[in-house]
């Protein structure tokens, strides 16, 4: 052990961390408080951390993080704090359950296992094919949601969950290409006139009785009929308006 | 390219006005064919540049090089199998970036490609400029804008195709993604092995996306076609893995990648202007989905009456034309003189003769009509509008059009098809529309409806009649979608362009080569039957007549005019018509004709309104006002109303005029497609006759 942070001194510089976010100044009660244990069982801990020259430590006195301390313990922090959010944003877990998750697991991953992790987990946050599409797709996937057998190689019903039809967004409305689900004749055709992921549609107006729709499209105008539009699944550019919209009229 | 000829193909999307640059190379001098065994036609041109003779075909329009439709199966078979020596791509410069994915996909087929950026000027006000010379240097292939509408921009066009000829197609300089790239050469090394022949990277492609037609191709012209598409899969599941996307995805999205940077690395200036502003802001109000009904009847309207009151004028001409033609022969020609060819001449040809031209007005007019409509793009427009209705009978939106001309005549009804793309929409609409009741049968109506019903039924039994005809039509089509012509729809992937002035040049092109089309074609159809009936309304004749007889003996006496039309009377029951009419009335008896009626209808194939003269001489009546009205007595008198509703039943639905049929035949390029209609509506007119008569008969 030695000059080694065990997983316990780790979650006490966590603890130290954390604690400093929210009030200006951290004494030996606040963290036995924070981790509910005994002030009597905190004390050799902060002995051992200072001894390893994260903390500044005096009986009776403030705790205080050492630059060195700091740079650590942000280093714990946000790689918790990163545990827990992939546990349960992308993979889809509770709350609680990802809490314990990654306290429990991230004094166990090396380096590297901890690093690629990270990268992972900002690519899906900043690559804006992954996110959140990709997820929406996951977690519509029988593969990985329910029974662990694929029903359809691609395009099955499962993943139909986070997009909604062409074909049922209404005129004047814009959406973001998602996929085709359709074979033979009609995927070629609407894959050669553009209809890719990522690619903005808009319905400009349909018909009478709503068919055919009228789209705008990068740079040209074509109209699909209702059968064919809903074969291409789309996300909707205003993103979830039930949410924000609402809560945005609340607050006003 | 060593040689004085060169073959050359056009390709291109629809609307990117391939068919104006082909007009402009070929100075327009197209000669129209049919595809073999489609309905497909080919256009095909030459022209003289430097010596040497550049036989040019224009491609039906596509927007990939896949074999959905019987029109892309067409192009891609030309192209991939014509063997041309230079393919020069269309591309509307105003919609690029879809295009040119095209233009890759025909660049991998290995063909020796010359890109033609089309309506330059337009890109440019919208404010787009591309950087020509490195566009050539990128794609390895000459590079040229155009302006179709100017013939002068073309001369560059005819630079680049001849350059072009000169030396071999270059590699492809198409590249895709790393991955994409990989599976493409894995499954080109594998064909190379399958194959006695070079694979194109575009045969790679289609094989790896286990394209049906590609894979078809493989399996017919080597054995080992099984152990080449199972090792093909595997490189599609790696693609799959690797890229995570399903592979023609995968694929297309690689072909739009390029294109993207292609355009990054050539475009000088997109100022983005949107160039649509004007026509988007037009179609608020023209495509307005309930606005836009009102402005399409009345472009309707506009067509019918240019095709048909516009029509009468010059029609009344040659009406006059081909009478003064007949009676200066006559005159000029004793009767004495080989007097059964005086005959036919007079009476057959030349009436025959004046059955054919008498269409051309109205052929020439709807299509100058249809042009206007198309070029402008107003035709898209009005088929959005119209398709949900016309779709739940199995038809497309545009089918509305050949059918509401169809009420004036069925012959440029017919021929209007043509704005159809899809194959089976057309031989569909062609086939119901001879049921959209025609001006040829107005007078039939004007003879029979009066005859049977009191004063108050008829306007209103005009109406059902029109109707019963227009709703037959759409039944019947949508029968014909559910049996014969099964199958999934065609995908509706209707581009809708922005509104174009028409050129008064491209629609006298179509106007020309329409009206010469159906000269040549359906007008020596025509010909050959009018004088085949004429032959049988006349022949065999009579030695001696029983009317001459009775006067003869003084048993009765009758004016001249009165013994004339008697003769005639007799000499069409004597007659092969007559004698037709005799045989058959015993099959039409159910409905209640008899002989009279059956040598009448034998004559309404001739033309629908022929049956109403010839129901004057099988009664001996002549045509003026009071023998008309005589004649609605005698058939009120021979006739019940059962029979008198089946007739105009049958005469609406059943044997389509002769010029149907003819143009029918040409139209759909198939003797069968005629006959289908021939024969198919008559058994249903036979059927809905016999059943009305059968309705009426047991109410009354």
């Amino acid at each position: 052990m030695g000059s080694a942070l065990t997983p316990a001194l780790e979650d006490y510089l966590e603890t130290i961390y954390s604690v400093l976010q929210q009030v200006p100044v951290v004494r030996v009660r606040d963290i036995a408080n924070a981790r509910r244990v005994r002030a009597a069982s905190v004390t050799p801990a902060m002995q051992r951390l200072a001894g390893l020259g994260l903390i500044r430590y005096e009986r009776r006195e403030y705790i205080s993080l050492t630059t060195n301390g700091e740079a650590a313990a942000r280093r714990i922090f946000s790689r918790h704090q990163l545990l827990t959010r992939f546990f349960s944003e992308v993979l889809g877990m509770s709350e609680k359950h990802a809490e314990e998750d990654a306290c429990a697991m991230e004094h166990s991953l090396s380096a590297e296992g901890m690093d690629r992790l990270t990268r992972f987990f900002e690519f899906l946050q900043t690559c804006p094919h992954a996110d959140p599409i990709f997820l929406a797709r996951m977690h519509g996937c029988p593969v990985f949601s329910a029974s662990g057998v694929c029903d359809r190689r691609c395009g099955g019903k499962a993943r139909a969950l986070a997009t909604v039809s062409l074909a049922d967004i209404p005129a004047g409305e814009s959406a973001q290409v998602e996929r085709v689900d359709a074979s033979g004749a009609i995927r070629r055709r609407l894959l050669d006139m553009g209809f890719l992921p990522g690619v903005e549609v808009r319905v400009e107006r349909r018909a009478l009785s709503g068919d055919p729709l009228w789209l705008r499209m990068h740079g040209f105008q074509v109209s699909l009929r209702k059968a064919e539009a809903a074969a291409v699944r789309v996300i909707q550019a205003n993103g979830a308006p039930q949410t924000d919209g609402v809560s945005d009229k609340k607050a006003s | 390219m060593q040689g004085t000829h060169v073959r050359v193909m056009l390709a291109g999307n629809p609307n990117s006005g391939k068919t104006t640059v082909f007009n402009g190379l070929t100075g327009g001098h197209a000669h129209v064919a049919n595809y073999p065994g489609a309905t497909v036609e080919k256009r095909s041109g030459h022209y003289l540049h430097r010596d040497t003779t550049f036989h040019v075909t224009d491609l039906p329009g596509t927007y990939g090089l896949t074999s959905y439709s019987p029109e892309e199966a067409v192009a891609r078979d030309e192209l991939l199998h014509g063997a041309p020596d230079v393919v020069v791509v269309v591309v509307d410069a105003t919609t690029v970036r879809r295009s040119l994915v095209f233009l890759a996909q025909v660049l991998e087929s290995g063909a020796n490609a010359v890109l033609c950026l089309n309506m330059a000027d337009e890109a440019r006000r919208a404010g787009q400029r591309l950087d020509v010379r490195k566009m050539e240097e990128l794609l390895g292939i000459p590079v040229v804008e155009t302006v179709a509408r100017v013939p002068k921009s073309l001369e560059t066009l005819r630079e680049a195709i001849a350059s072009a000829a000169e030396r071999p197609a270059g590699p492809s300089r198409v590249v895709m993604g790393p991955r994409q790239e990989k599976a493409v050469a894995e499954v080109l090394g594998l064909l190379s092995k399958a194959l006695a022949t070079r694979p194109s990277r575009w045969d790679a492609v289609q094989i790896l996306l286990d394209d049906p037609a590609a894979v078809a191709e493989l399996k017919s012209s080597t054995p080992h076609a099984e152990r080449t598409l199972a090792a093909a899969a595997l490189a599609r599941r790696s693609l799959e893995r690797a890229t995570g996307q399903e592979a023609d995805l995968a694929m297309t999205e690689a072909l739009y990648g390029f294109v993207d940077g292609l355009l990054r690395e050539t475009t000088v200036a997109d100022t983005r202007r949107d160039a649509r502003a004007v026509s988007d802001a037009v179609d608020v109000v023209v495509a307005h989905p309930v606005l836009g009904f009102p402005l399409f009847l009345v472009a309707m309207y506009a067509v019918f009456w240019v095709t048909f009151r516009l029509g009468e004028y010059p029609m009344e001409w040659l009406d006059a034309a081909v009478g003064a033609a007949k009676s200066a022969l006559a005159a000029a020609w004793p009767e004495t003189a080989a007097p059964v060819l005086r005959s036919m001449v007079l009476d057959g040809a030349i009436a025959g003769v004046g059955g054919v031209i008498v269409f051309v007005p109205n052929i020439a007019l709807l299509f100058l009509g249809l042009s206007f409509l198309e070029d402008s793009g107003y035709m898209a427009r009005g088929a959005f509008l119209l398709d949900r209705f016309m779709h739940r009978f199995g038809l497309h939106g545009k089918s509305f059009i050949p059918m509401v001309t169809g009420l004036g005549c069925s012959i440029p009804g017919i021929m209007g098809t043509r704005i159809l793309e899809n194959e089976r929409d057309r031989i569909t609409t062609m086939l119901v529309l001879p049921l959209m009741s025609c001006g040829a049968r107005l007078p039939i109506w004007m003879l029979l409806i009066p005859a049977f019903f009191p004063p108050p039924w008829r306007a209103a039994m005009l109406w059902i009649v029109y109707f019963f005809g227009a709703f037959l039509a759409l039944g019947l089509a949508l029968l014909l979608r559910r049996t014969l012509f099964r199958g999934e729809d065609a995908p509706f992937v209707m581009e809708l362009p922005p509104y174009r002035l028409p050129t008064l040049a491209g629609a006298a092109h179509k106007v020309w080569e329409r009206s010469w089309l159906y000269l040549r074609k359906a007008g020596t159809v025509i010909l050959g039957i009018s004088i085949l009936l004429w032959a049988a309304t006349t022949w065999p004749k009579p030695d001696t007549y029983k009317v001459d007889r009775l006067i003869a003996e003084r048993k009765i006496s009758l004016s001249s005019d009165q013994a004339e039309r008697m003769r005639a009377a007799e000499g069409l029951e004597y007659s092969a018509a007559g004698r037709i009419g005799r045989a058959i009335a015993p099959v039409l008896s159910p409905l209640g004709f008899d002989w009279k009626l059956s040598s009448a209808l034998v004559g309404a194939f001739a033309a629908k309104e022929v049956f109403v003269s010839q129901m004057g001489i099988v009664y001996a009546l002549g045509e003026g006002e009071a023998d008309r009205e005589r004649l609605q007595e005698k058939i009120r008198r021979d006739y019940p109303v059962s029979t008198g509703i089946a007739l105009i039943l049958f005469l609406l639905i059943a044997t389509p005029c002769m010029a149907t049929f003819a143009v029918t035949k040409r139209e759909s390029g198939r003797l069968s497609i005629a006959l289908l209609q021939f024969f198919g509506l008559t058994v249903v007119g036979y059927l809905v006759a016999a059943l009305a008569r059968l309705i009426v008969w047991s109410v009354t």
